[in-house]
């Protein structure tokens, strides 16, 4: 009965609450363990990265310098941006159908996506592993209908990360694309074809500029995260071809190089952290030219 | 016309064939696993030479997969009261509160959720490492909580926003308490945001996987660890079983989610 007992605490009512200027108090319990569990374990690895093996910044000097991180990083980019791409370019056109389909299929489509988003990660991995073998039912497939003649390694490399993180990103640009398109007015569009605008003409210069904030956000969220995903590539992906979670992961798991791991993972979070502030900016930016 | 499904023309035809592709591709995956885990083949032929429900008898008879999952219904329960209590606490205190900081603690709430999970894992563990708590359910209850929080603030935050608060004003003034009123009439309004938190915590918990890599013990693992340890070792259809049980689960939690939303509107 543990739970009981933490609830109270944390939940219990503040002593006194006063009815302007507080309601510091409500916020404490929950911050309290944000400071513990989260900021202050993630400063002490911080601190590790410049302090083991001895005081010093020779951890990041390493990192930079050394040409098997400076591949992972670069795994990690290839991977990221092309999985970006892809989702981008597939994402859009299913935004736009979701947007336009009578109510009945969009619901049916939206409901195959929420499907799978909610399916647990190992599952659909596990289900990508089996898929991608030689002798899994793709290469059979592509064997059957002559398109090859020898099975394609689709598994243990980038290829099949890329495959797997594709289908596991595709519903988080999806969504808020679709957040974006509903918001068009379909009358603009109209009023550009009553201007004379042909259909590319709308298309290039209504439709796709006015989606671009959609585009534009949910391309970068699937970068950040593809950027610091550990769990698809370290299961498709081969250990020739590691990607920066799996990188850190050995470094501290497998070969206790605390300052090293340390150093790498603050790397991938300034990296992360940055990203997103570029992605406040672009929204604020957008934001501000529509008003 | 380009928003006008009907006026569409032949690209109508163009974006309903990327549709039925992508579909396909997010169902291909689901539906393969499912027609394996039934399937006789221990070298997952496809399509399997027979039907059979040994996988389904392996993974009973096997305790380590009962006691995972129960341990991982055990965490996940105790996250969502967890992450929905000091969330709907913390929601109020953000909404309604004007102390200084509020906007950069706000932000900051949401910082578990940017992060990369491999940093957080990584830092957890050593940390727990240094305190003991690795290999510990409430290790495992903590760090989950940590990262289920910032989707439960959102959730509750964004219902608290659109709930007027001078209809609890206005109970007060009936002579409710203060609490009163909260419990009886702000409560019951933002029950929506409630429910939507405490499947966003639940779910996080469920499912997360990277950071109970870290934390788990050989005596003390979730079921994603015990998944991600079999997965490592060979491909054994009675993964696909247990996926295929998680799916069933996944599938009741959305008919609970659409019928609640159902009811609520």
């Amino acid at each position: 009965m543990t739970s009981v007992s933490i609830v109270e605490r944390g939940g219990g009512p503040p002593q006194r609450r006063r009815r302007r200027g507080g309601g510091f108090s409500y916020v404490l319990p929950a911050l309290v363990l944000l400071l513990i569990v989260f900021v202050l374990p993630v400063l002490l690895l911080l601190l590790r990265s410049v302090t083991e093996p001895e005081l010093g910044l020779q951890n990041y000097r390493e990192l930079v310098e050394s040409a098997t991180y400076g591949r992972v990083f670069l795994n990690t980019f290839l991977v990221s941006s092309v999985v970006t791409a892809i989702t981008v370019l597939v994402g859009f056109p299913i935004a736009w159908l979701l947007v336009i389909l009578p109510k009945r299929w969009a619901d049916l489509l939206f409901g195959i996506i929420i499907l799978s988003m909610w399916t647990n990660l190992l599952a659909r991995t596990y289900a990508w592993m089996v898929l991608l073998q030689r002798t899994g039912v793709i290469n059979k497939t592509l064997i059957g209908l002559g398109i090859i003649d020898e099975p394609l390694t689709l598994v243990n490399n980038l290829v099949g990360v890329t495959i797997g993180m594709t289908y596991i990103m595709l519903p988080f640009i999806i969504l808020p694309l679709v957040t974006t398109m509903r918001g068009i007015e379909p009358d603009l569009l109209r009023a550009a074809a009553l201007c004379g605008a042909g259909r590319l003409d709308a298309f290039r210069r209504v439709l796709l500029p006015l989606s671009l904030p959609g585009i534009a956000a949910g391309g970068l969220m699937t970068f950040v995260m593809s950027l610091g995903y550990f769990v698809t590539p370290s299961l498709l992906g081969g250990t020739s071809n590691m990607m920066a979670a799996e990188l850190i992961a050995q470094l501290i798991q497998s070969l206790l190089n605390w300052g090293m791991g340390g150093a790498a993972a603050f790397a991938l979070l300034v990296l992360t952290l940055a990203l997103y502030a570029l992605q406040l900016r672009l929204f604020r930016r957008t934001q501000a030219g529509r008003a | 016309m380009l928003l006008d499904f009907h006026r569409l023309g032949g690209l109508k035809w163009v974006l309903v064939g990327i549709g039925l592709f992508v579909a396909a591709f997010l169902l291909l995956p689901i539906l393969f696993t499912v027609a394996l885990s039934f399937g006789s083949s221990q070298w997952l032929v496809f399509p399997p030479p027979s039907w059979t429900l040994r996988w389904y008898e392996e993974l009973f008879a096997d305790s380590r997969w009962i006691d995972s999952t129960l341990t991982s219904l055990q965490c996940a329960v105790l996250v969502t009261i967890l992450s929905v209590s000091l969330g709907l606490l913390a929601s109020f205190g953000l909404v309604r509160g004007s102390f200084p900081g509020r906007e950069a603690i706000r932000a900051m709430f949401l910082m578990p959720m940017i992060m990369p999970v491999i940093v957080v894992a990584v830092a957890l563990y050593a940390f727990f490492l240094r305190l003991g708590l690795g290999g510990t359910l409430f290790g495992f209850v903590l760090a989950h909580t940590v990262i289920a929080l910032p989707l439960a603030i959102t959730s509750i935050c964004n219902a608290l926003e659109r709930f007027d608060k001078s209809i609890e004003d206005a109970a007060v003034l009936c002579g409710a308490n203060p609490w009163e009123a909260k419990l009886r009439i702000t409560l019951p309004a933002i029950r929506e945001g409630l429910f939507g938190a405490a499947v966003f915590a639940f779910l996080t918990s469920w499912d997360e996987v990277v950071i109970a890599i870290f934390m788990a013990s050989p005596t003390l693992q979730t079921l994603p660890v015990h998944i991600w340890g079999t997965l490592r070792q060979d491909l054994t259809p009675v993964v696909a079983a247990a996926s295929t049980l998680l799916l069933l689960f996944t599938l009741a939690l959305m008919l609970v989610a659409a019928w609640f939303r159902g009811r609520t509107k």
